[in-house]
This record gives C-alpha cells, structure tokens and sequence, in this order.
C-alpha cells in the first residue's frame, strides 16, 4: 500500500498559483494518510449483507413483509383511527416526517428517526429502549402520546378484517380472534418488522468514491467533489467524527451524550439512555423473554450483558448518517434544524453542557473554520439516496 | 482485513519470562500475559477482535509456588483517551479450576482499549493488563 493516496483535482495548480503563501486553494489537491483511508474504507462496502432477525420466525418472509407494509399505513393502528405508522414514517418523507418531535395523538418528547438499514441496529429508538425491530414496532402503537391503542382494541379490529385476519392465520399458524392479545401484538409488531427490515438506502456518491479509493482508480476518485473529499478528511481526522460514526451504517450503534440539552421543558428532563436500559430490562417484550423466537440465541447478549451506569443519563443512540440530508431536523429533540446547524453544534460545542466525564474527552469544540464548516456539510451530503422498498 | 484488533506490545506487563512467578503450560492457540506477580494464558472468541462485536474470553490462571486456587477472573476494559468503559458489564463463568470464561465483552469504539485482568485468590487481587488497539 502507498504512504499516501494522493487525490488530484485537474485544475489544482491553476488555482494555486492565485493564492496567497499562507491560504490553502479551494482548488488543491486532498491526501490522505494511510490511517485516514484505513478509515474511509471501513465505511464501506455498500450495500453489506443483511441477515434475518433469528427473533423474528417471519423476517425475510414475503407473506410477513406484505402484511408489514398493508398495517404500516392502517389506521386501525391508532385509537381513534386517524394516525398510522406512516404519520411519523412518511414513505414521502424519508421514512421521517420532517418535524422537530414528532406528533401522534400528542406531541412527543422525541424527533422521529427515519428508517432505513435496520437491521444494522442493535438496539431501536433514541434511548435503545427496544432491543429488537419487532419491539420497537409494538410500541407505538401502545404509547397513549403516538397511536395510543391496545392489544385488544388492535386484536378486535383487525380479525374483523377476513383478508388481515386470513393473511395473519397463513403467517402466523394460529387464528387471529383465538391468540391472547399480548401475542396478537406481538405478531403484528413482528410482521410490521419483516415490511421495516426492507427499507434500505441505495449506493451513493460517498460509496462510489470509497470504492474508487480502494481500487486506486484516480478517474472515479476525481469525479467526487473536492470539498466532499476535504469534508471527509475532516471527518475522519480533526473532527472525531469516526469514534461513533462507524462503519458502513455510520454508527457503532451505541450511545453518547454530545452536549444536546436533555431537558424537555422546565422541570421534565429526557433521561435518555439511563432509562431506555430500565425500560428494556424490564419489558416483557426483550429478547429474553418468551415473545422472542430465539431467547437464547446471540442477539440477546446486548440485553443480557447491558448495564445502566450513571454515565447513560442523556445519552442518546448514535444516529447512522445514511441519508442524513434529507432526514432532519437533527438530534433526539430535533432542535438542529439543518446539517449546518449540527456541525456548528460540534465546532462550538459547550462541553458545559456534557453529563459524563468521558464525554468531555471525546466531545471537545472542533473550533472549525467556515470553510471547513462548509465542507463537512459538502461531505454529509454525499451520504444520501432514496430509500429502497421491497415492492 | 478490516476493523481488526492489534495487540499491542507496548504493554510493560507482557511478554515476561524470567521474572514470572509461574511456569504455565500455554495451550495452542491461547496468548500469554504475565507479571512477575501472576501469569495467565487467554484466547479471544472471536479470535480476532472488531469494534462494536461482542467476543468472549476463556483465561486459565497459572499458580504461582504456594499460590492457591484462583477464586475469579475479572475482566474489564477502559478507554484511556475517552475515559469510559465498556457498555455491558461481563459474566464470569468457572470452566474447571482456575480456568474462566469471560462472555458479554464488546469494544464499542475504535482506538486504543486497556483491558485488565484481576485474578482474585483469597482477599488478594493481582493485575494484568493488555493494551490493544481497535483500528477503525
């Protein structure tokens, strides 16, 4: 492997020559170090190979997925037959719905997290209050503030259905009127799963450049925007950004506290992560707990061996920054509204405002110019594309 | 291949042989650490280690002259650089005297991770401790 991969830009000399010694041209050429393409490449490849969910008996099942898709716009979901998975999770929208905190039959505390790519998730949620997709699918639809119904309520609607109650016997091997409720939910919830689990983001110019990189292709490098490329310098050098970024998905799929104010209004405070893990634990719904269809298989070790430490108290999950663009506002509460918003966030960053010790050493004011500024947002744009659906 | 761990061998504890306390028997495939105070032999489960994966350890502690039986293994880790630990706490099982396995360990960020062995012999605890770094 080379020292450096040296990425050009035709025209880098030509603007050179017009700067000042001490400026840096717009224009220049952007090299990486041997780490930072190390980096780059562990981003990547796209798309990776997605398993099925071993806790879900109907993940990857095509009967399952189109149930999935038919409740994910029902009505009947919501007590008064007005909201739907799809009020919050806009298809139109990124699977997002564009506002701050999203509003079921109430506003809630949170910003709705677009959907794609869940199955590289480990745990669900801002808070990882839900260690699977089917859990996290269930509970909405129970939550008096999104669509605020109940298994019963649910179980009755949908067996007056012939076709949904037909369809959910074919799937699930049993009749939809004789299941307790609790496992009519809980099916429901894993067929709504199998339909989630096939949102996924298609290549983008990101993924192109990366793969270019590493096949040393200098042509289909260069075709990938100079401040796109002095962005991800950032991004993967002075900026940190790769501690939980991580990976393929961009997100090592933890937690962290990154000096977002928890507190929701005066009085009421958003305990993120240190209550999501009580709330886990204690669900019946875990997959420890008989609903799972492979309690003791290796997805569980995050719930077995999860521990709550002082240290979780306003933490909230690392987002993936797949299709980040066009999925804000931004952070638990939504209170960024744009991309350049977030990265002010982190170049001005009140470390303040951190709960944990250990993240006043990892989060520290990146002070970035607005050049540099600019150019990480130029790089984060490059990280979207449509949501692919299973037809 | 990506994401891999490195062992460091920056570690002032590894590596030690005539200082040891104990001559241990190191099974194929199992890593020795030691000390002039203990020694133990350990794998990985995964054998090689990737951010954000869980893996397991299996530790057989080596007895010193006199030394009796290890009661525990206690395995943690710490990242220096950030100042936090790991996110799920480990489960210790006995697998026979004075071999452990260690499960619920995960690295969940890449850089340099201090992991420490405490092997507990009565009131006693004698530490080891392993550098690695997890590459990105």
């Amino acid at each position: 492997m080379k020292a450096t991969a040296a990425i050009t830009g035709g025209l880098a000399l030509v603007a050179a020559a017009a700067m000042g010694p001490a400026e840096i041209s717009p224009r220049a050429a952007v090299t990486f170090s041997d780490e930072e393409r190390a980096a780059i490449l562990a981003h990547g490849p796209w798309p990776p190979s997605m398993t099925i969910d071993t806790s879900n008996r109907v993940s990857g099942r095509p009967d399952a997925i189109a149930l999935g898709r038919r409740l994910f716009s029902d009505p009947r979901l919501s007590l008064d037959g007005t909201r739907a998975c799809t009020t919050c999770h806009d298809p139109e929208r990124h699977f997002a719905d564009g506002r701050d905190r999203s509003v079921g039959l109430a506003r809630t505390d949170r910003n709705a997290i677009a959907l794609a790519n869940l199955r590289l998730n480990r745990w669900f949620g801002w808070a990882g209050a839900a260690d699977s997709l089917w859990a996290q699918s269930l509970r909405p639809i129970i939550d008096p503030k999104e669509l605020g119904t109940s298994a019963e309520l649910v179980q009755q609607r949908l067996t007056a259905d012939t076709s949904m109650a037909a369809a959910y016997a074919r799937i699930f091997g049993a009749g939809l009127a004789f299941e307790p409720a609790d496992r009519a939910l809980v099916n429901i919830a894993k067929a709504l799963a199998a339909f989630q689990e096939t949102i996924t983001t298609g290549r983008t110019a990101f993924d192109q450049f990366r793969d270019a990189l590493e096949r040393d292709d200098r042509e289909g490098m260069n075709r990938y925007p100079l401040e796109a490329q002095r962005g991800l310098k950032i991004f993967v050098g002075k900026g940190r950004c790769t501690a939980c970024h991580f990976g393929p998905n961009f997100s090592n799929g933890e937690f962290d506290d990154v000096g977002v104010p928890f507190f929701i209004e005066p009085g009421r405070v958003d305990q993120g992560r240190y209550a999501g893990i009580a709330a886990v634990r204690a669900s019946p719904f875990n997959l420890l707990g008989a609903f799972s269809d492979d309690p003791a298989g290796p997805a569980s070790a995050q719930t077995r061996h999860v521990e709550q430490q002082h240290r979780n108290w306003g933490e909230f999950r690392v987002p993936s920054l797949r299709n980040v663009a066009n999925t804000g506002p931004y952070m638990h509460n939504g209170s960024l509204a744009t991309l350049e918003d977030v990265v002010r966030h982190y170049s001005e960053v009140d470390i303040e405002r951190l709960h944990g010790d250990d993240g006043a050493r990892l989060i520290q004011p990146l002070h970035l110019s607005a050049r540099e500024a600019a150019d990480l947002v130029s790089f984060l744009r490059t990280l979207s594309a449509d949501p692919l659906v299973t037809k | 291949m990506r994401h891999a761990v490195y062992l460091s061998a920056t570690v002032a504890f590894a590596a030690l042989s005539a200082t040891t306390a104990t001559a241990c028997l190191i099974p194929e495939g199992f890593a020795r650490l030691a000390s002039p105070e203990a020694e133990i032999a350990y794998r990985w489960q995964p054998e090689r280690l990737k951010v954000g994966q869980f893996f397991e350890a299996e530790v057989i502690a080596c007895r010193g002259p006199g030394q009796g039986e290890t009661r525990e293994v206690i395995l943690d880790a710490q990242m220096p650089a950030h100042g936090h630990g790991m996110n799920y706490r480990p489960t210790v099982t006995a697998l026979g005297v004075d071999r452990f396995r260690i499960t619920g360990l995960m690295l969940h960020m890449p850089g340099k991770w201090r992991l420490t062995f405490d092997l507990v012999h009565g009131n006693t605890r004698t530490r080891l401790v392993r550098e690695v770094e997890l590459r990105r």
